[in-house]
């Protein structure tokens, strides 16, 4: 039973991680139709661009993911405006190429800056607390608050901002949206910014429990899209449920299977899910 | 549906087809080195997951390298400056093979340096039928050295020597279930079913396997209170050693009270760097480069200070690659030949009695088998006391 | 169409057979060009398969790798631990990978477009892991070596690199002649219909599902093929051989040399592949240079490098003396300048 409610927690934390990951490639890929796969090594920036402001600048913690998530949401735009605007007209083929490419060169770009070794970065918050017999570091609980708190807030951004309805005018019509004024360029550059943004406050979080490394966004990236196609491309709710499920069943998967099924379980669902539903669960209706 | 006669975009056409071709013939002509030169081949991992693995062992190579230039190198009466030529393989082994192969024939490495079983074995498909290079294998796998490869030397003891002193060490007080909690490489697996086979013989229990990828796994407390959930009195667990330090912090902060037996990719100086070296107390690994007290040890942590880093200890990747280097380089010298990559070999038991102090610094080769292992018979092994201090034991090395 | 024996793109497939044929001649004694050679050919066969599926029916399948995998472990498996002969076990290999594209199409195949490029991902994946993990059967990440030579009877020693370099050359031409053929058959014309209109070509009488399937089996067996030749090229076979990256780097070969085209995929492997090659001067550095060379060529050449030759050529030839615009002109024509365009003569 401490066993469960333990990872219970630790699924929780996960699934909080992965939430903010995959809210960023849902809103790309619904106001872009693009699958970024070059997102996990936005992550991985992300994470390094903390722990320069954390350890190297010395500012404080919550500070230095804020001041990375901006530095971060500039690097998406950069990318928006350099490498996917120009393919905006292009099929989904050339989109991952070219995500194949800016993900080459953003790992060499944090191998030649920070390193090829491991990088630690110890959080100001420690010790963990007992709950039914388990222990639950704090770190965790932040996670999982403050992934609880920054979804609240963008839903509110979405549903209620001028800034934040136009991303989801262009998702449902883009067509309309243009004719009542709505720039899809400008659309497209909020929305890399946003999710750049995203994916730092994710990596900020969970850097402490693990290790920064410049591959540490390439298994990322692959569970947000088995996350992002489980609640259906494009959906906000769905990339939320999609999350908290899949770090669910990654952690009970490898507690009650085996740690190798573990970590095939997010493919697994990726293929279970399009088998019998080729379109996702939760699919809304897909313009073209 | 097309005229008869050529069109002027033929010629595009037929540009980019040359293009192929020349790019073809200048991959040919390129390389190749002064005469007076001695190039060294490395094919690792320099960019990717492992890169700081292979940049590790290229920094040890550099070192050895400098060292020797310093001093000066002459073969057959001819002086000689000693270069290092690295490619990047990402740990792939069709990588190191390719490049192994365009080392040994555009730079003229008579020894090729490589990191990884996969690579090795693949360039072992080669070097024994094609291009001929003395193949420096680091790899603690003994199989590198069981297909009666000719033109292998490895470099590392072979792990197989350090199951039975481990498990010898921490099963005196009557210790019996085994925690599975290794890093799911290619070498992690064979670490694990070895540590299974050597616990199983005495009786112990072995738990269930944990292993999972330390490069991959975002979150490493699950599969650490999985382990703990069944109570085991000494863990199994290594990777490389960052991931492994932060695994130990994790099972440290569960409550975990027992030992670990560390695979011998963690090393201790690593992780002390990485987390309260308190924690580490109770665990039996490799000994430290540091502890070792051989003629060069202080200089090559002198010289790694000063030319490669500071914040990172050294490491028997760099230390044992230091010391192969210099191997391969008095082999040569005792050979009279720089290209001959079967004289260098036969050459390597004499040139060891021959290689200067300075490049002992931990455990220097005392032999090299008739398979092409370089071993020290005097090998320890370290075991960090409750206390936090080291203690040394002697580990014996199987017969090849 | 006239019966004409010589066109810029005869040439240019004339120049290109050429100079892969002629290209061990040049290299005296540098067995390493020849063994990039040697491997860019067995990619290049699999990246034709790509090139039927991707080109042809417009959709994505990045199972490809995997695929490629279980062609190499099929043959480096039999080879090895049951002792086989090379040609069975390819010949195994080729069943094999025929079988399972045809069979896993049934499902793959519901999905379209990007949902399909990601289920195929993720049976990239899993057929990835089954390979680098199944220990008892694949050895998993220890890998297999002393995989066999093709028997050459008596006849030929396949040991010699360059007469393993004809040997993937022909298979190599022979895919390359495969795509020309289909392209031109009523399978081609069916495949086009489907990519252009699934609901038109359904309406018009075409089973839709079946000619998707045999198009993905089609690419899963080029590519179970090349993955047997690779196993018996480097004699070493690890998981590496299975991985999602070799699938990405298939298709950055496609992409640079021109989708949908005959000659695009051979182009384009074998430079991206020399690319790769002259950048190791870099070392840990050289993707700080390729990865914008990648972004670079899929903005500003979108149609690959075969793709803009053959455009050019059209356009030559429209501002000549006009005698191309006859049945319908070169088909480069017919296409407008959106990338989505891949249909190619050459």
């Amino acid at each position: 039973m401490t066993l469960f409610i333990q990872q219970l927690f630790d699924g929780l934390a996960l699934g909080g991680v992965y939430c903010l990951a995959a809210i960023g490639l849902t809103l790309i890929f619904g106001v872009l139709r693009i699958p970024n796969l070059a997102h996990g090594t936005l992550y991985m920036l992300g994470a390094y661009v903390t722990y320069f402001f954390l350890v190297t600048v010395g500012v404080p913690y919550v500070a230095a993911i804020g001041l990375a998530a901006v530095v971060l949401a500039v690097i998406g735009v950069l990318l928006e405006r350099v490498v996917f605007h120009p393919l905006r007209n292009a099929p989904h083929t050339h989109h991952m190429i070219a995500a194949v490419g800016a993900m080459f060169f953003f790992q060499a770009v944090a191998q030649a800056i920070w390193g090829a070794d491991f990088r630690r970065m110890d959080s100001p918050i420690s010790g963990s607390v007992t709950i039914l017999g388990a222990q639950i570091s704090w770190q965790r609980i932040v996670i999982v608050v403050t992934a609880v708190i920054v979804l609240g807030l963008l839903t509110w951004f979405i549903k209620r901002s001028i800034h934040g309805q136009t991303i989801e005018a262009i998702e449902q019509d883009r067509t309309g949206s243009s004719l009542v004024g709505i720039s899809p360029s400008r659309v497209s550059m909020l929305t890399f910014g946003l999710a750049a943004a995203l994916a730092t406050v994710a990596a900020g979080l969970v850097a402490p429990i693990n290790l920064l490394a410049p591959t540490m966004g390439d298994a990322l990236s692959l569970k947000v899209f088995a996350i992002i196609i489980l609640g259906g491309l494009g959906s906000l709710p769905g990339a939320i449920v999609g999350g908290f499920t899949l770090a669910l069943a990654e952690v009970m998967t490898s507690t009650y299977v085996s740690a190798a099924a573990g970590e095939g379980i997010a493919f697994a669902v990726i293929v279970l899910v399009l088998a019998i539903r080729p379109t996702g669960l939760f699919a809304r209706a897909v313009q073209r | 549906m097309a005229p008869m006669r050529i069109r002027p975009g033929a010629t595009v056409t037929a540009a980019v087809c040359a293009g192929v071709l020349l790019a073809t013939s200048a991959c040919g002509g390129g390389g190749g080195s002064g005469s007076d030169t001695i190039v060294i081949g490395y094919s690792g991992p320099l960019s990717g997951g492992a890169a700081a693995y292979g940049k590790n062992i290229q920094d040890g190579l550099q070192l050895a390298i400098d060292e020797l230039n310093n001093q000066g190198v002459t073969v057959d009466g001819e002086q000689y400056r000693v270069e290092l030529r690295s490619l990047d393989d990402q740990y792939a082994p069709d990588a190191a093979a390719t490049n192994a192969q365009r080392l040994a024939e555009q730079d003229d490495a008579a020894v090729v340096f490589i990191p990884h079983a996969g690579g090795i074995q693949a360039a072992q498909e080669l070097n024994s039928s094609r291009t001929e290079f003395l193949l420096g294998a680091y790899s603690s796998d003994p199989k590198i050295v069981e297909q009666g490869n000719e033109l292998t030397m490895m470099i590392p003891p072979s792990f197989e020597s350090y199951a039975e002193p481990f498990v010898d060490k921490l099963t005196r007080n009557g210790e019996s279930r085994l925690g599975l909690l290794g890093t799911a490489s290619e070498y992690g697996q064979e670490w694990t079913k070895l540590v299974t086979q050597e616990w199983k013989s005495r009786g112990g229990q072995v738990l269930s396997d944990n292993s999972i990828d330390y490069g991959t796994v975002s979150d490493f407390a699950g599969p650490v209170s999985r382990t703990l959930a069944e109570n085991p009195d000494v863990i199994f667990l290594g990777g490389p050693s960052q991931p492994t330090a932060v695994i130990i912090e994790e099972a440290r902060r569960q409550g975990y009270e027992g030992s670990f037996l560390l695979m011998d990719q963690a090393k201790f100086e690593e992780m002390e760097e990485f987390t309260d070296p308190k924690n580490l107390n109770d665990a039996i690994g490799v000994k430290p480069v540091r502890n070792y007290d051989d003629p060069g040890t202080e200089d090559l942590l002198d010289a790694y200070a000063e030319k490669v880093t500071k914040k990172r200890p050294v490491t028997s990747e760099v230390a044992l690659n230091y010391q192969s280097a210099a191997i391969v380089v008095a082999a040569m010298e005792q050979a009279g030949s720089i290209d001959d990559p079967t004289a260098i070999r036969e050459a390597i038991p004499d040139a060891i009695g021959e290689v200067g102090e300075q490049f002992h610094v931990s455990g220097f080769p005392t032999e090299i088998t008739d398979a092409g292992h370089l071993r020290n018979q005097d090998l320890e092994a370290a075991y960090r006391t409750p206390d936090g201090e080291y203690e040394y034991l002697p580990i014996e090395q199987p017969d090849e | 169409m006239t019966t004409s024996t010589f066109s810029p793109q005869r040439l240019g497939t004339l120049l290109v057979a050429l100079a892969l044929l002629l290209a061990p001649l040049t290299l005296g004694g540098q067995e390493y060009v020849l063994r990039v050679l040697t491997v860019g050919a067995t990619y290049a066969i699999a990246v034709y398969g790509m090139n039927l599926i991707l080109g042809l029916t417009g959709q994505l399948s990045l199972a490809h790798g995997g695929f490629f995998g279980i062609g190499v472990y099929i043959v480096g498996l039999l080879t090895t631990d049951y002792d086989w002969a090379f040609w069975p076990s390819l010949l195994v290999a080729v069943v094999v990978t025929a079988l399972g594209g045809f069979v896993s199409g049934v499902v793959a195949l519901r999905t379209r477009e990007e949902y399909f490029a990601i289920f195929t991902m993720a049976m990239g994946f899993i057929i990835f892991l089954v390979i680098s993990r199944w220990e008892s059967v694949t050895h998993a990440h220890s890998g297999v070596s002393g995989v066999k030579f093709p028997e050459g009877f008596g006849l030929l020693d396949f040991s010699e690199p360059i007469v393993m370099y004809y040997l993937v050359l022909l298979f190599l031409l022979g895919a390359a002649y495969v795509t020309h053929a289909v392209r031109r058959s009523g399978i081609g014309r069916t495949l086009v219909a489907i990519r252009t209109s699934e609901d038109l070509a359904r309406s018009i009488g075409i089973n839709v599902g079946l000619n998707k399937q045999l198009a993905f089996a089609a690419s899963t067996t080029f590519a179970g093929l090349a993955g047997g030749l690779f196993a018996a090229v480097q004699g070493f076979v690890g998981p590496s051989a299975a991985s999602i990256d070799l699938t990405f780097e298939m298709l950055m070969f496609i992409l640079v040399g021109g989708l949908g085209t005959v000659l695009g995929p051979v182009v384009g492997t074998f430079i991206v592949l020399f690319l790769f090659e002259f950048f190791q001067d870099f070392e840990a550095y050289r993707f700080l240079v390729l990865g914008p060379i990648i972004v670079a060529l899929v903005i500003f050449a979108p149609r690959g490098i075969v793709g803009y030759l053959n455009a050019f050529v059209g356009k030559l030839r429209s501002r000549g003396t006009g005698a191309g615009t006859g049945s319908g002109g070169p088909p480069e024509h017919r296409s407008s300048d959106t990338a989505t365009d891949v249909k190619e003569t050459l």
